[in-house]
């Protein structure tokens, strides 16, 4: 199953892995992982989310530790504890979550990031340089600037200067191209490439298929923290065969056998034309035009960060559209969660811990927040209500959620989120709205809180379900639909799919970028 | 062979609930918080046994348990004014100014009308005032929240100040008690429209009885309403409240209208329970006082009235340490304080 | 008289300057600090009281700012060490400034001492209108000249300001590159401390020359409010500083010349102005706010 394409050994190597292997408890992130960085190459490492890859990169960053395995920088064994060993090993991290102060100026920013002397920080002098090194690797900045005026693909530039001026001789981009535009991405290969020139290794982490193969010298492939293709030359593989090794092939599960409603049928709830700005001012959704149909489940799939979380959210009234119109049947949705609460539709959120659990109250009380109205007696709440519901959900949930007097806020992760699926889905809703619901639970509150979605849809509600597993959205939709970068990469049934053709939509296969010379999207409505 | 998407758990932040361990942690802060102000006390020359066992009788003596009792009383109600808004996670520091425009509200009523109407009218025309005005004087600061978002903490404080000039200008001129020998004071307040006394020629008044109206009607209002829960939602979480669909606006300047009416309210019974008229100074610091008691019973109604009580008998006990142990009665701030900080420390909640 | 009362703006904002330099230090590492009142408090009275015992003003000078310094330690303490409220333990921490200053100040009512004595300038207090207005006080509000734009430096200009900013932005990402936010938010309060008790100091040895319980009247709350519309930003504290010493001294300069405006509509106008102040740049600035700050003036959880 491990391809080796180019033997490297070690002594040559300037950055190699041994059978590294990490365990957070149960789960094992990376398992036996071998990997080689030689000098001067540009090295992505492909992967499903997941599969491992940022682990991987934080091992080698010193964020973590291994549990096994061993790392050599420059052939001698290294032992990297902390991200300051590894920056001094000439190590360079750049983290999706850009570690800048926004409202520190760029020359700022990397004087902090630099060891220093004396009282004063050369700001005059460190100007200059981070100028003129921006020059060298074309990663043009203005150095006064202040962070939080720049743009995404501009601030992705001062930290690679950040990580350059401390010494780095490997860098390491996870996800780089996520949250870039186009002509961005052009750029920063631009600047990768000139970095490539000047000696220095880059390590790319990323998913999208294409980039790797434009910029990259050879290619590994992580799957499930096993290392599936390793080395590879990417110009000797088919587009096929790269995202069978990150997705791989298996039978998809039993599609429904339910006809879900036709065509023809009324949607409940209607997107039309629907723009939403993320939380950092960019686009978060492009254009979204899309039906959610009572007694349909619909899923959605894409990569971290393409837009599932703000769709949601705007389907709920919790976020304002920035263009366009969203309809709950009657109701038109304008960023108040009153009205999409009155109009029958329920959520799962994302975040529970941020976004739902209330310090200090009860499991039952947080129940009775499902619908405070009915559960008024003048100007109480009649709490026997409450209880009585919620025993009536519990019961129908079948998740065995924690005791009514226990306080959310004391419970594990797994148990805050039965509590919160039980009262999303204990009692009929018109729409349900749920983002990631098996996160944290064991197999089978999974498959329970899969039935529930299920019988939700049976009942007649409209479902809408954001998950990154595959094969569960592949057992439980009527269709799915894909997001990319914002927009709607295409919308498929799973009888007519699989897991192949979906993560071509989900990857952007087949647009953007160099030539990848493949077939089209497979699938579609 | 099947994939096994893993991925590492994520981190989760810890919120630590610690209300089964308060009681301990009070009884330790009682404690450790004499030793505290002992050395204090040590450090002035004093003896801290003798100080402490002066204090402890002081409290002993009748007259001096019903003055306890009446300060007690306006305790109450200064603390609940911290409380109610806090739930909804406010900071009311205005206290000392509600209470004053509470006051003032209920003198400018009651000077006006008590030589012409029956005793009870004038005192329910005064409540009423006096809860009005304090709310009034706390709305400002909750409109300034939520219109130009600067906090309210900052602003009640202010206000304060500007509340004890606005009686000053008014007991110095217009209000002026001509026949006052001089001093500053507005003219006291007809016998009838003073809060009843319990015992004639105690000092024990009907305040208490307020107090404890009020007491009930807010722990009801908060355990009990629909409105007393909403509001706990939105101090807990105003997200989560926002996402339930509860109108978080609207809720936040409820709660501190409530607050400002019960300062109000304390500062009437202040008014027309003990001093009958304005002077400066009369407010005596039970605004800050009641805002310490409120953190003391983490702003939970029923354990204000216990707050309020040591708090009351400490500043009591204050006052006898001016005669025997001639410390001056403000000394006594730093027992509260101890008091106060260790509950502070230790007691945690989500981080901030 | 605009001469009267500039420069009794100067010399009655030189108290509130100091502790609004002071607490603009601790803001922006991310704490607020409302027991500055009583930092200024204690100041106030361990410089009176040195002075007092040693003749010697500068003695005293020293002897405030530990006193204040020591007070905001507890608020350090409290705050960072045990992730208290912060809004509610600088209240807490006042009142024990208050109780502490009247046990041990009621030695010191009445009681005279050497203060500090004016100081002109040579040439520079001749210049007509600026000579008076700002070179013939006390060498402490001379200090306060040198201070602002020091303190301008350090923050903007030197490696530790990097530091301290950074603590009160973003603390990550000082603690990814080896620095602890924590430690430098501990330096920055009990600076922050030091220098209110500095204010005080002025305020008992310089202004006021006196010693009575409570003497800082609310000052500095006002020194907290003006960091918040001085936008967390040392030279334009100095302005604001400067208004309302102006607004505490129209008072008796009106009276000097026998302009009758009410005594207490002028007492509250420096609190009217603050509040003004911030109603009219309050959206603004808290946009300016150090990030970790805005957090805690967001919503207070209570339990």
């Amino acid at each position: 199953m491990t391809a080796v394409a180019t033997p490297v050994d070690n002594a040559t190597a300037l950055l190699s892995v041994r059978n590294l292997t990490c365990r957070f408890g149960a789960v094992v992130a990376n398992d036996g992982v071998d990997f080689d960085v030689a000098p001067g190459e540009v090295h992505a490492v492909l992967g499903e989310n997941g599969a491992g890859k940022s682990t991987l990169m934080k091992l080698i960053y010193g964020v973590y530790r291994p549990d096994a395995g061993e790392l050599r920088v420059d052939g001698v064994p290294a032992a990297i504890d902390s991200p300051a060993a590894a920056r001094a090993a000439g190590i360079g991290m750049v983290f999706q979550d850009l570690r800048l102060i926004p409202a520190f100026t760029v020359t700022e920013n990397i004087a902090l990031a630099l060891p220093g002397r004396g009282l004063r920080f050369q700001r005059r002098a460190l100007s200059a340089r981070i100028a003129e090194q921006a020059r060298r690797y074309g990663l043009p900045v203005h150095p006064d600037a202040l962070v939080a005026h720049l743009s995404i693909g501009e601030r992705q530039r001062v930290e690679i200067l950040k990580v350059l001026m401390a010494g780095a001789r490997l860098l390491i981009l996870d996800e780089p191209t996520s949250v870039l535009a186009p002509q961005e991405v052009d750029a920063l290969f631009a600047a990768v490439r000139a970095l490539r020139a000047n000696g220095l290794s880059i390590v790319i982490i990323t998913h999208k298929l294409a980039e790797a193969r434009a910029i990259a010298d050879r290619v590994t492939v992580l799957r499930g923290g096993r290392v599936v293709l390793r080395n590879a030359d990417p110009t000797g593989h088919t587009d096929a065969e790269l995202v069978e090794a990150m997705v791989g092939r298996s039978v998809p599960g039993l599609a429904s056998h339910r006809q879900p409603p036709g065509a023809d049928v009324e949607p409940i709830v209607r997107l039309r034309g629907v723009d939403v700005t993320g939380d950092r001012g960019a686009p978060a959704l492009r254009a979204i035009d899309l039906d959610l149909r009572r007694g349909e489940l619909v899923g959605v799939a894409g990569v971290a960060g393409s837009g599932q979380r703000e769709l949601c959210e705007v389907i709920l009234g919790e976020r304002r559209v920035a263009a366009g119109s969203v309809h709950i049947g009657a109701v038109a949705v304008h960023g108040r969660p009153r009205q999409a609460l009155a109009a029958g539709a329920v959520g799962v959120p994302e975040d529970p811990l941020t976004d739902a659990v209330v310090p200090g109250l009860t499991v039952t009380e947080h129940m009775a927040l499902a619908d405070l109205g009915a559960a008024r007696r003048g100007l109480g709440i009649d709490w026997r209500t409450v209880t009585a519901d919620a025993a009536r959900r519990e019961e129908r949930a079948g998740l065995r959620m924690a005791a009514g007097d226990r306080v959310v806020a004391e419970l594990s992760g797994g148990n805050v989120q039965r509590v919160l699926l039980t009262r999303a889905l204990g009692a009929p809703a018109s729409v349900v709205v749920a983002a990631y619901p098996s996160r944290g639970l064991d197999i089978a509150t999974t498959r329970r809180t899969q039935e529930l979605l299920l019988e939700q849809r049976d009942a007649g509600a409209a479902v809408l379900v954001v998950s990154e597993d595959l094969d569960e959205l592949l057992a439980i939709s009527d269709r799915i639909a894909v997001l990319h970068n914002g927009e709607l990469a295409g919308i498929v049934t799973p009888a007519t799919t699989d897991r192949y053709a979906i993560g071509q939509l989900m990857l952007g296969g087949g647009q953007a970028g160099e030539d990848s010379g493949n077939d089209d999207t497979a699938g579609g409505e | 062979m099947t994939d096994t998407l893993v991925r590492p758990a994520p981190e989760q932040p810890k919120i630590v609930d610690n209300r089964a361990k308060l009681w301990p942690r009070v009884v330790v802060a009682v404690l450790a918080a004499p030793v505290i102000f002992g050395a204090f006390a040590a450090a002035k020359g004093v003896d801290p046994l003798a100080m402490y066992a002066d204090m402890v009788r002081s409290l002993a003596d009748p007259a001096q348990a019903q003055t306890v009792l009446v300060r007690a009383s306006v305790l109450v109600l200064a603390a609940l004014a911290v409380a109610v808004p806090a739930r909804a996670g406010l900071l009311n520091v205005g206290g000392e100014g509600q209470i004053v425009i509470g006051a003032v509200c209920a003198a400018g009523v009651g000077l006006v009308t008590d030589q012409r109407l029956p005793g009870p009218v004038v005192l329910t025309l005064m409540i009423v005032a006096a809860m009005v005005g304090g709310a009034a004087w706390a709305g400002i600061a909750a409109g300034l929240r939520l219109t130009v978002k600067v906090n309210e903490a900052i602003t009640t404080l202010l206000m304060n100040f500007i509340a004890i000039d606005i009686m000053l200008l008014l007991i110095y001129d217009p209000w002026k008690d001509a026949s006052g020998f001089g001093q500053p004071a507005s003219r006291p307040l007809e016998d009838t429209a003073r809060l009843p006394l319990f015992v004639p020629g105690g000092t024990l008044n009907t305040g208490i009885v307020v107090a404890g109206i009020a007491l009930v009607a807010i722990w009801w209002l908060m355990s009990r309403t629909g409105w007393g829960f909403r509001l706990r939602v939105v101090g807990g979480n105003p997200e989560a409240a926002r996402r339930a669909g509860l109108r978080v606006g609207t809720l936040l300047v409820t709660s501190m209208l409530v607050g400002g009416a019960l300062a109000g309210l304390a500062g009437l019974v202040h008014f027309a329970g003990t001093e009958f008229k304005l002077r400066p100074g009369m407010t005596a610091n039970f605004g800050y006082v009641g805002f310490l008691a409120s953190w003391l019973a983490l702003h939970r109604p029923l354990r204000v009235a216990s707050a309020a009580l040591l708090l009351a008998a400490i500043a009591m006990a204050g006052d006898s340490l001016q005669i025997d142990a001639n410390l001056p009665a403000a000394s006594v701030n730093v027992l509260m304080a101890m008091v106060l900080l260790v509950v502070l420390g230790f007691t945690r909640r989500s981080k901030k | 008289m605009i001469v009267d009362v500039l420069t009794g703006g100067v010399r009655g904002g030189t108290a509130i300057l100091y502790a609004a330099l002071g607490e603009t230090i601790a803001e922006r590492a991310g704490v607020i600090n409302l027991g500055t009142e009583g930092s200024m408090l204690t100041g106030a009275l361990a410089a009176y009281a040195v002075t007092a015992e040693t003749g010697s003003p500068w003695a005293g000078v020293v002897a405030g700012a530990a006193a204040g310094g020591l007070l905001a330690l507890v608020h350090a303490v409290m705050v960072l060490g045990r992730a208290a409220n912060q809004l509610a333990t600088g209240l807490v921490v006042l009142f024990l400034g208050l109780g502490l200053t009247s046990m041990f100040g009621a030695a010191y009512v009445g009681r005279a001492i050497s203060p500090f004595q004016p100081y002109p300038v040579p040439l520079l207090a001749d210049i007509p209108w600026l000579g008076p207005i700002f070179f013939q006080h006390d060498p402490l509000v001379y200090g306060s000249y040198l201070l602002a734009p020091a303190i301008w430096w350090l923050l903007y200009r030197s490696r530790v300001g990097l530091t301290i900013r950074g603590a009160g932005e973003r603390g990550e990402v000082l603690t990814a590159y080896g620095h602890s936010p924590q430690l430098v938010r501990y330096l920055a309060v009990v600076t922050g401390g030091l220098l209110a008790g500095v204010g005080g100091a002025h305020l008992s040895t310089a202004y006021a020359n006196a010693w009575f319980e409570g003497m800082t009247a609310g000052r500095g709350f006002i020194a907290v409010a003006l960091v918040i519309f001085a936008a967390w930003h040392p030279l334009r504290a100095v302005g604001g500083a400067y208004l309302f010493g102006a607004a505490l001294a129209l008072s008796p300069a009106l009276q000097a010349r026998g302009l009758g405006f009410n005594q207490f509509a002028l007492d509250a106008l420096p609190y009217l102005v603050t509040i003004a102040a911030l109603v009219l740049l309050g959206r603004r600035r808290s946009n300016a706010a150090p990030e970790g700050l805005s957090r805690v003036f967001e919503l207070t959880p209570a339990k």
